[in-house]
């Protein structure tokens, strides 16, 4: 359905009555008719926020921008140009095989998160006619009077018109994980942010206690919540990866168009004929190009998503894997994430620290908590009694008989109970500290009931000192009174104080060792909170991080992107954030060249969450948080963490490999061929036995993704380095080559060969080093013996050995223009040769991982 | 039947093995020095932290000899020699390896 009207003609909801408010909406109290909700659904379109769902055409595009693409493309055109049809035919299969499997499995894991979101779809109160009904929260349109109760997500921007102690946990949009009361007086304010408006309720955030009434007055992306996620409809940026690729990508293409059109100069110019010089020219740079990359990375990628998602953890865009793997540098928010996200009573005790039993029985005895299957009512009178269960200490409140209550009310912050037991009658207060302690006359000290203003300067500091720590605290008084029909407010005086109940969000359990994990990992922790800075230092201490700096979003707020950037690489915790800030956090790590994850389920993360190198959030996390996120962890266990990151470093593992082969060996061999070309009189492979061995490669290096990981390439996150593979490519691409002028050598020079013996000799020498090279690069360490090659690697690579030793001298061999055998002797020469050629490859790589520390890993 | 091209042979492949010593040696000048590495430096040093170049020269010498004489006996020999330095070489660096692996994670 088209939007095709954008925006309500006032705005000024908050500042006028509710009888204004109906007439301004066109509404009533008994809410919208049917036929008009109708009307005003066409007119301003679903309540739903714009989402960044990818359509098929979408993923399948993605497959596609690749450069390596273009380079096969082309390719097969000019293969197929030149009656190679069957080459031509054999690439474009490649192509089109790593194109549905990325298809394949990026789209699944789409729908899998879209599914997710499906289930997470919520339904809305809504007066339509002057009856209550339930209807999906999609169909809520602007005039609308619905209600809501504790537990409800609110479904659209609303002006409350009436409330019952209503609290509502703001969290998914300004990070604060208290409830804030909401009350439905007019506001005299002009200009009031979000978190002054305490007569609206805003989309996605969520009923913590009492119930209320309002009038809708923005639905869709016209709501606070929708207008956070607007500034999400961006593309993602490019991930580490991605970017590597690319640069490879556009390396490889450079290199292969100035050595083909090399070759067929040189080729030429020699005296070959032209048609035998392109089709060689076309038959190396064929050689040269990796094709299986797209396939070798995807498949890599999808056998990762398969395996975290049996862990429970989805992967939204397959390329992110390899920056999990990869991340050197977590972002985390701390409500719901680092903390459980819930409040608990953390202690109770007297002014004079005494763990005092009363405190507890009258906190709840004034407790309007509902106890029965399930505990339900504020948070903190439900924090009480959990508290109580937990500890059974219930059972202390039975010998009280409960007389009257004095409700809580948002102007005096404290509610009352009276209560008699033995004949005598108690009153007992309960509330917010700067409310409930100008009632108390006394404190009471050991026992003494002492006078409060001797204490009153140490109470406070008390109180702010717990307040600074992130804590939320309650004080309790009493006083005895006398028996009446009904008590009120005006009986909350000459109160004694008996002490504190002190709430907190307690940080997970697992945390502590989910960060001791990733440290080990290699990955540095940071926070950035929307909470003050000392609630943020609390949290670490709780968790053993150390904080080596603290910055707050005002200091940020004046510092240079170049003083950002260093800040950055020295702070610990970025404390009382905007969501716009957490991008400049995660933008100068990213520009400081961290591979960045950030992590968090609130609306005010979503925009970090795209703007990181991997957003990781949560199953419960708000659906724009869930959208924006690659990872999505179903279960909200950090845990979790860790495995992904392994699998991540193992298909980074698994993808260098391949890279580095194609690289080095298949370089080194398209290199002799086309230095050999200029010097012998004929052409030292034919092109089709070029193709033919390039096939078999690709075929044996198919299940390089299986392949096992050495321990110390998932022990610390890895950099895609482009300087690093032509620092490889250097070293061991002229090892191959040398070993292929030796088989010249001894064709021409000890068989004396004709040039298809030549060609025939060099084939299985070439193939042979080139696929059982494979088992000597894929590990820094001792092959076989210190590093088990994966079992199916391992299998498919020797049977390939096999076909390709066979098939040259049968049908297809001669075919392919081999010649019908070779001397028994060089059978004997070339598996001396090519174990001499593995064993100093070996050594190579002694001075190369070790003696030269290329790798770090040492 | 192609002894014309053996001189081109050995150039090239001589090149070859002059090229991969070129950037052993810029790969060497260019590694991260670690911090006893003043007490490691010394014409000792390189000859063991070379030896894959001294291999390489040797086998060069080798291969060169032994196609010159269209002997293949000699080539099939020197191989195996060269196979069985090799093969003490990497053991002794894996033991060593092991040793550096058991110390990093006792």
């Amino acid at each position: 359905m088209k939007e095709q009207k954008t925006e309500l003609v006032r705005k000024d909801f908050w500042s006028i009555e509710p009888a204004d408010l109906y007439r301004s909406l066109e509404t009533s109290e008994g809410g919208l008719s049917e036929q008009e909700a109708e009307r005003r659904l066409k007119t301003y379109g679903y309540n739903e926020l714009p989402r960044q769902t990818a359509g098929w055409a979408q993923v399948f595009i993605r497959q596609l921008k690749n450069p390596i693409f273009i380079i096969l493309v082309v390719a097969s055109i000019v293969a197929g140009f030149f009656s190679q049809l069957e080459q031509s035919i054999s690439i474009l299969s490649m192509i089109a095989l790593s194109v549905i499997l990325g298809f394949y499995n990026e789209y699944k894991a789409e729908k899998i998160v879209e599914n997710l979101r499906k289930s997470v779809s919520f339904k809305a109160v809504v007066s339509r006619g002057g009856k209550p009904s339930e209807i999906d929260s999609m169909m809520v349109v602007p005039g609308d009077v619905v209600s809501v109760y504790v537990g409800d997500i609110i479904p659209a921007d609303i002006r409350l018109v009436d409330s019952k102690e209503l609290q509502v946990n703001e969290s998914v949009l300004t990070g604060e994980s208290f409830p804030v009361e909401k009350i439905p007086d007019k506001m005299e304010l002009k200009n009031p942010s979000s978190q002054e408006m305490t007569n609206y309720l805003f989309m996605g955030t969520v009923v913590a206690n009492g119930s209320g009434r309002g009038v809708v007055v923005s639905t869709g992306r016209h709501t606070e919540f929708g207008s956070i996620s607007k500034s999400l409809m961006r593309l993602h940026p490019e991930t580490e990866f991605q970017k590597g690729i690319k640069n490879y990508g556009t390396m490889l293409f450079t290199l292969t168009i100035a050595l083909s059109i090399g070759i067929f100069v040189v080729n030429a110019l020699v005296g070959h004929p032209l048609i035998d010089s392109l089709l060689f020219s076309l038959a190396v740079a064929i050689g040269l190009v990796p094709e299986l990359m797209p396939a070798i990375v995807t498949i890599s990628l999808s056998q990762g998503a398969g395996r975290m998602s049996k862990v429970r953890v989805i992967v939204k865009r397959l390329v992110s894997i390899e920056d999990f793997g990869n991340m050197d540098v977590l972002c985390t928010d701390k409500t719901g994430t680092l903390t459980q996200g819930k409040i608990l009573l953390h202690d109770y005790h007297s002014f004079d620290e005494v763990k005092e039993p009363r405190l507890l029985t009258y906190s709840l005895l004034c407790n309007n908590a509902i106890v029965g299957e399930k505990i339900a009512g504020s948070p903190m009178d439900v924090a009480i009694w959990n508290y109580a269960l937990e500890n059974k200490k219930q059972e202390d409140i039975s010998s009280y008989t409960k007389v009257d209550d004095v409700p809580f009310d948002y102007r005096r912050r404290i509610m009352s109970t009276v209560v008699s037991k033995d004949g005598k009658y108690i009153l007992i207060s309960k509330g917010a500290p700067e409310s409930i302690i100008p009632r108390c006359t006394y404190v009471e000290i050991k026992g003494n009931h002492e006078p409060i203003g001797t204490v009153l300067e140490s109470i406070n500091n008390k109180i702010s000192d717990l307040s600074k720590l992130g804590y939320r605290v309650l004080v309790v008084a009493c006083r005895s009174v006398d028996y009446k029909e009904s008590y009120s407010a005006k009986d909350e005086e000459g109160l004694t104080m008996l002490g504190f109940l002190v709430f907190t969000d307690p940080v997970k359990k697992d945390v502590h060792q989910v960060l001791a994990n990733l440290k080990e990992m290699g990955v540095d922790v940071k926070i950035v909170t929307g909470d003050n800075e000392l609630v943020a230092k609390k949290i670490c201490e709780d968790i053993n991080v150390p904080v080596k700096r603290i910055v707050l979003g005002s200091e940020l707020t004046q510092m240079s992107s170049a003083e950002i950037k260093k800040a950055v690489e020295e702070v610990t915790i970025f404390a009382r954030i905007t969501p716009e800030q957490k991008l400049d956090v995660i933008k100068a790590l990213r520009d400081n060249g961290h591979v960045v994850g950030f992590i968090g389920d609130g609306v005010n993360d979503a925009p970090a969450l795209y703007e990181a190198d991997v957003g990781i959030s949560v199953d419960t996390a708000v659906d724009v948080a869930k959208d924006a996120a690659d990872i999505v962890l179903l279960e909200k266990d950090l845990k979790v963490l860790s495995d992904g990151i392994k699998e991540g470093r193992k298909v980074f593992g698994n993808t260098t490999k391949y890279i580095l082969m194609g690289t080095s060996s298949n370089f080194g061999n398209m290199f002799s061929a086309a230095a050999a070309s200029v010097f012998l009189p004929f052409l030292p492979m034919l092109p089709m036995q070029i193709l033919f061995m390039n096939l078999l490669y690709d075929i044996a290096n198919m299940t390089l993704p299986t392949d096992n990981v050495d321990e110390e390439d998932i022990r610390l996150p890895k950099h895609w380095d482009i300087g690093f593979v032509r620092k490889f490519t250097l070293f061991f691409g002229p090892f191959s080559s040398l070993y292929d002028f030796l088989t010249f050598g001894i064709m021409l020079f000890v068989f004396g060969a004709s040039p298809a013996l030549f060609q025939t000799g060099w084939f299985v020498e070439s193939f042979w080093t080139e696929v059982l090279v494979i088992f000597v690069i894929r590990t820094g360490r001792v092959p076989f013996l210190s590093s088990r090659p994966g079992k199916w690697l391992t299998l498919l690579t020797l049977s390939c050995i096999v076909i390709g030793t066979i098939v040259p001298f049968t049908v297809v061999g001669k075919f392919l223009g081999f010649a019908p055998s070779l001397p028994a002797q060089y059978w004997v020469l070339l598996v001396l040769m090519v174990a001499t050629y593995l064993l100093l490859v070996d050594a190579g790589k002694v001075f190369f991982y070790r003696i030269c520390k290329l790798r770090g890993d040492d | 039947m192609y002894a014309e091209l053996f001189t081109w042979w050995a150039i090239s492949i001589s090149c070859g093995i002059v090229f991969l010593i070129v950037v052993s040696i810029y790969l060497y000048m260019s590694r991260k020095v670690g911090k006893d590495a003043s007490q490691q430096n010394g014409p000792g040093r390189l000859v063991k932290d070379f030896f894959f170049v001294w291999v390489l020269l040797g086998l060069l010498v080798l291969y060169i000899v032994s196609i010159s004489m269209g002997s293949a006996v000699l080539f099939a020999a020197g191989n195996i020699l060269f196979e069985a330095i090799l093969i003490i070489y990497l053991i002794r660096n894996r033991v060593k390896s092991q040793r550096r692996l058991n110390n990093k994670h006792p």
